[in-house]
C-alpha cells in the first residue's frame, strides 16, 4: 500500500509532530507511514482522512502486491 | 489508544527497581559460591513438599529459605512490569513492534531450548532450565527496546 501523506502534509503545512498530536499517535508512526514502513489501522486511516478532509482512497492506494 | 493487558506507564520504573537488583543478585549467586539458601529461613506454606531426607506430603507448614523464591518473584514481576507497561507514547505502531518482538523472543527462546536439549546432557541441562524461567522475558525486553531504539534512530533526522 502506498500513500501520499508527505505531499498532503506539505500542502497543509503541518509538521510530523503537529500531525501526530492531532491524531493522537507518536511522530515515529507518522514517519513510518510516510516511508511506507507501516500500514495504519482503519481507525488511524480514517483519522487522517478526517484531518486532511479527503476520502481514504485519495490518501492510500493499494498496490498489486496487496 | 485502547490497549488490553498492559499496565499503566508508571509501573515501568517500579519494574526496573524490582528487576535490576533481583537479576544482579541472581547472577552474583550463580557465579560466586554464595549459598542463598542459608539466609531468610522462614515458615512457609507448602501445597506439596518433597525434600531429600523428609517425608513428602501435601499442605504442610515447613521451614525453608525464602531467598531464591524472593529473587524469582522480584525478577518475574519486575520483568513483566518492564515488558508490559505502556510506553509514554504507546500507539498502534508500538503495539505492532511489541507483538513482533514477543513472537521473535518466543522463537529465539525455544530455538535455544531445542539446541540445549540436543547438545547438553546431565546436570548442566538443569541449569539451562533454571535460566529459562527468565529468558523469554529478558529476550523480549532486549528485542523490544532494540527495535524501539532503531525506530527512533530511523526517524530522528527527518523534519
Amino acid at each position: 500500500m502506498t500513500n501520499n501523506l508527505k505531499v498532503l502534509r506539505a500542502i497543509a503545512a503541518v509538521s510530523q509532530e503537529e500531525l501526530a498530536k492531532k491524531i493522537d499517535v507518536s511522530r515515529q508512526t507518522i514517519n513510518a507511514m510516510e516511508k511506507g514502513k507501516y500500514v495504519p489501522s482503519t481507525v488511524l486511516a480514517l483519522k487522517l482522512a478526517r484531518f486532511f478532509e479527503k476520502p481514504v482512497q485519495e490518501i492510500f492506494t493499494l498496490e498489486d502486491t496487496d | 489508544m485502547k490497549t488490553q493487558f498492559l499496565f499503566p506507564n508508571k509501573f515501568k520504573n517500579l519494574g526496573w527497581i524490582l528487576f535490576i537488583p533481583g537479576l544482579l543478585l541472581f547472577i552474583t549467586s550463580s557465579i560466586f559460591p554464595i549459598d542463598l539458601d542459608k539466609y531468610l529461613k522462614i515458615k512457609v506454606f507448602a501445597i506439596y513438599e518433597d525434600t531429600i531426607g523428609q517425608k513428602p506430603g501435601f499442605f504442610k507448614i515447613i521451614e525453608d529459605s525464602f531467598s531464591y523464591e524472593l529473587l524469582t518473584i522480584f525478577i518475574i514481576i519486575g520483568g513483566i512490569l518492564i515488558c508490559f507497561s505502556k510506553l509514554k507514547n504507546e500507539d498502534e505502531l508500538i503495539t505492532k513492534i511489541r507483538y513482533e518482538s514477543l513472537v521473535w523472543a518466543t522463537y529465539f527462546n525455544y530455538i535455544l531450548i531445542l539446541f540445549f536439549t540436543v547438545f547438553v546432557y546431565g546436570m548442566p541441562f538443569l541449569t539451562v532450565i533454571v535460566y529459562n524461567v527468565y529468558t523469554v522475558l529478558i529476550f523480549f525486553m532486549i528485542r523490544f527496546h532494540y527495535m524501539l531504539y532503531k525506530l527512533n534512530k530511523s526517524s530522528s533526522y527527518d523534519e
